[in-house]
């Protein structure tokens, strides 16, 4: 059997993971005993820029990544990441589903990333240790940032101050105050119980974290075309149940989240947060495709 | 080269004494700007309310710079992390075979970074989206410090007068890094267990840990290993590249200048006057100071760098034999990773979605009954050499005042944290300047500043090579499912609660003899815990269990890494720390069944 070792960023019990039990399961009814899956759970093969260059460097076959892991390689990926230009998960599948999906597939394949569906990791929110709901109640707190030049314009122009901490230490200085608020998913929300140190969540939802279900080049340049088509399907029926699967984790987040003493509060404003996303809209025009591709895709759906 | 050099072993020496100062200056020119880098963000966030997107990244970068520039520094003295317990016990003929096979994995270690390293720089792509810089960058200095690594050694190996076993190591070495790569062997041993073999073997002959983990790494590749060179050195990069980690050089350097200072030798001079006339008085105090210590860092390794670095020569100078002063310092730093905060419990909760409240809460529990056993350990086994007369009041007030500045360097990390002004890698370099503005107002003069700055920065480097190089094996552990493995073996023997316990923490006593602490905690808490919980023990308790034995680990040869790391600084040798270091395992181990009943009981 050819070997394929895949790597999960979380634990067994997650959709990150169980997405490849089920694509592998598939891969095994059609090709019986071809085809042999290491799937390592638990980020055990390191984070995602590590599993991305162990990808590059042949070490690992496939995994799941958030565009902007890999955005490294393909800039023009920031188009979905790009803050308040998406309604809801709906008109993200709308975009990745027709022709400027297939162009940014072209570019990761480009780059040694074969990607045979996007998936949805849910939208990414505003958590605070106070109520914010006005993008005026931003201004001058310090709110821990990925790192990434993306996200530190966005809340700067909000008159925020962007603080870098690497993830392990976020609750730390969001109990300690180093930080005062953040932005995530709300399955990580509850899955890092941040609730306990950020217990406002705003349901901004500035930005769909979009990723992939990636396999390395060299690997897919190996397969039979009729592999091939097994792996094509099985990943997008994998993809499909992974943004069910986070569609019902999110539910059952935000109710732990909520059981916990966590706040959810609506956006007030809405036309302010998102002008102050339009600066980095005009920042990011070059890297992604200029301001006429992102107005299309704004328009579509 | 040989040839160039034969005749003169004089200019050998001369020339690998200028490559290993040039890296020395160039290592302590990246911790300053590394330094400045940190410092410049806290700067910028309350003096500015600014951040700089590229800050962490840059900030990895240059550690990584640091770590494998440095890596040559590391070939010889306590900082090669060997372990020569065997190797001395060898009659002479077989103690120089030992000293070529060991050689020779040098060789082969060298070689994966070189030519792996430089493999990767153009095979990476991709452009850093927070720095604009092409990500293969990073791999410049893991491929230099591997040529550099080889010229250091042939020109040591040509100058100490042997030639012809350098002749054979690098023919073994080229032999060793060659047939792994065209070889494949019919499946059999797993990719892990060759390497962990391979590692033993090497460890046994008295290589360098970090070379035999490079070099296992490597000859794994016949086995079916799915890390080709290139990929060895992505992952050992990997491994060290973690923003955290940039704490253990400030920590590293703290320590050295507040030696430099002065103000180290006042704190021990607080601490004799205090309690210098008890049975081991002085030790007790070392203890306890990194009790207090253990309340600002949640870094062990970099704990036991510091303590080895300004409290193990005190006791020594006091009287106390150097091996026995290491290993009260390896074996008090264990506390820093139980008392929060701590990177072991943040690592923990990662893993396994653990609370992390009620995880510190425990640990300060925990770190309590750690403390009181080796208190009774050192009591127990303290010989004559801390007799000292008692101090009288004034002068013990005295010393209290002299040693005021020293003892703000832990308010200023302590109070730092707590009051939510910076993160632990933020305290770690406000720790540093601090103990720079310690040695300004001392008058120290730059030489000795600057020599503390080249000396942590080789440190660093031989640190953060074995954090890293332990990461191809992590990474082949989990590909081969061993937790895994593990853990179904466990579940099929239908244990009780206690049964339970006992079998994971034997478990974990073996995997702390090889492995590191966080490759440890990623690879085996998500697999044990459900075992444990399923048991009906606590998971909070569990865990706090979990990260004390194998904080344990990190004292157990031969893979102990807070006695590598003493052993680096302090030049005691391995195999003497280890030996000095059981009395203080069996307390340790001691405070681990009583926190085990405590799980069960409570
Ligand atoms: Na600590
Ligand atoms: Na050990």
């Amino acid at each position: 059997a050819t070997r394929l070792t895949v790597a999960s960023l979380l634990g067994e019990d997650k959709p990150e993971t169980l997405v490849w039990h089920h694509i592998r399961d598939q891969v095994e009814a059609a090709l019986p005993g071809r085809f042999a899956f290491a799937i390592v759970a638990n980020a055990a093969l390191g984070g995602e820029k590590e599993v991305a260059e162990a990808m590059r460097l042949g070490a690992v076959q496939a995994s799941l990544f958030t565009v902007s892991a890999l955005a490294g390689w393909a800039p023009e990926v920031q188009l979905l990441d790009l803050p308040f230009l998406f309604r809801d998960a709906d008109h993200v599948r709308a975009v990745v589903s027709g022709p400027e999906g297939g162009r940014l597939k072209d570019l990761l394949v480009a780059q040694g990333f074969v990607a045979p569906d996007f998936i949805d990791y849910g939208a990414r929110h505003l958590l605070t240790k106070t109520p914010v709901t006005r993008p005026e109640e931003i201004a001058g707190k310090r709110i821990r940032v990925l790192q990434s030049p993306l996200h530190t314009r966005l809340w700067s122009a909000f008159g925020a101050t962007p603080v870098g901490i690497p993830i392990p230490e976020t609750y730390n200085a969001l109990q300690t105050g180093v930080a005062d608020a953040m932005d995530l998913t709300k399955s990580a929300y509850a899955g890092f119980r941040l609730y306990e140190v950020v217990p406002f969540l705003t349901e901004t939802g500035h930005i769909r974290a979009s990723g992939v279900v990636a396999f390395s080049a060299a690997f897919w340049n190996g397969l039979s075309e009729e592999e091939r088509a097994v792996f094509r399907a099985a990943s997008r029926a994998g993809a499909a149940r992974f943004n069910a699967l986070m569609v019902a984790d999110e539910e059952r987040s935000i109710a732990l989240a909520q059981e916990n003493g966590a706040t959810v509060l609506q956006p007030e404003d809405r036309a302010a947060w998102e002008a102050g996303a339009r600066g980095v809209w005009q920042d990011f025009a070059e890297t992604v495709g200029g301001l006429e591709r992102i107005e299309a895709v704004r328009s579509l759906g | 080269m040989s040839a160039v050099f034969a005749a003169s072993p004089g200019r050998a020496l001369r020339l690998a004494a200028t490559i290993e100062a040039a890296l020395g200056t160039v290592c302590g020119g990246l911790l300053a700007a590394l330094l400045a880098l940190v410092l410049a963000t806290v700067l910028l966030r309350y003096g500015f309310s600014a951040g700089f997107a590229g800050a962490e990244e840059l900030g990895i970068w240059l550690h990584v710079a640091l770590v494998f520039l440095g890596a040559p520094l590391s070939l010889a003295g306590a900082l090669a992390m060997r372990f020569d317990g065997i190797v001395q016990r060898l009659p002479r003929g077989g103690e120089r075979a030992a000293a070529v096979v060991a050689d020779a994995l040098t060789v082969a270690a060298a070689l994966v970074l070189a030519l792996g390293g430089g493999r990767v720089v153009g095979m990476l792509g991709g452009v850093s989206p927070a720095l604009g810089l092409p990500e293969g960058l990073r791999f410049v200095a893991p491929a230099l410090g591997g040529g550099l690594m080889l010229a250091v050694l042939a020109l040591r190996r040509i100058g100490e007068g042997r030639g012809a076993g350098l002749s054979l190591s690098l023919a073994a070495g080229l032999l060793l890094y060659a047939a792994s790569n065209a070889l494949a062997l019919p499946a059999g041993l797993p990719p892990s267990a060759a390497l962990g073999l391979f590692a033993l073997l090497g460890l046994a002959a008295g290589a360098p840990l970090p070379h035999a983990f490079l070099a296992a790494a490597q000859l794994a590749v016949p086995f079916g290993s799915p890390l080709p060179g290139e990929a060895i050195v992505s992952a050992t990069v990997g491994g060290l590249s973690k923003f955290l980690l940039t704490a253990i050089p400030f920590f590293l350097l703290a320590g050295g200048l507040l030696t430099v200072s002065g103000a180290a030798a006042r704190i021990v001079c607080l601490a004799a006057s205090l309690v210098g006339h008890r049975r081991a008085g002085l030790a007790q105090t070392a203890l306890l100071t990194s009790v207090l210590f253990s309340g600002a860092s949640g870094s062990s390794v970099a704990n036991a760098a510091f303590g080895a670095a300004t409290f193990q020569p005190e006791l020594v100078r006091n009287g106390y034999p150097p091996a026995r002063a290491g290993a009260v310092v390896a074996a008090a730093s264990v506390l820093d990773n139980v008392i929060p905060p701590s990177i072991a419990f943040l690592i923990l909760a990662v893993a396994t979605e653990l609370p992390v409240g009620p995880l510190l809460a425990w640990g300060f529990a925990a770190g309590g009954v750690m403390a009181l056993c080796l208190a009774a350990a050192i009591h127990l086994t303290a010989g004559d050499e801390t007799a000292l007369p008692r101090a009288e009041a004034a002068e013990r007030r005295r010393a209290a005042g002299r040693a005021l500045p020293a003892l703000g360097l832990g308010a200023v990390v302590v109070l730092g944290i707590r009051l939510g002004i910076v993160t632990t890698t933020e305290a770690a370099a406000l720790a540093a300047l601090y103990t720079l503005l310690l040695c300004l107002a001392a008058k120290s003069g730059g030489m000795p500043v600057a020599a503390a700055f080249r000396q942590a920065g080789a440190e660093a480097a031989a640190i953060g090579l074995l954090i890293g190089s332990a990461a191809p094996f992590a990474f082949l552990l989990a590909v081969d499912g061993v937790a895994g493995l593990v853990s179904s073996f466990a579940g099929g023997l239908g244990l009780g609660a206690a049964g339970v316990l006992l079998a994971v923490n034997l478990m974990l006593l073996a995997v702390g003899l090889v492995l590191d602490i966080g490759a440890a905690i990623l690879l085996f808490a998500p697999i044990v815990l459900p075992l444990a919980v399923a048991a009906g023990i606590d998971p909070v308790h569990f865990g706090v269990v979990l990260v004390v034995n194998l904080m344990i680990g990190g004292l157990t040869p031969p893979v102990g890494i807070l006695v590598l790391v003493v052993s680096g600084v302090t030049r005691v040798p391995a195999a003497a720390l280890f030996a000095a270091v059981l009395p203080f395992l069996a307390a340790l181990l001691v405070a681990l069944a009583l926190l085990s009943a405590g799980a069960l009981l409570l």
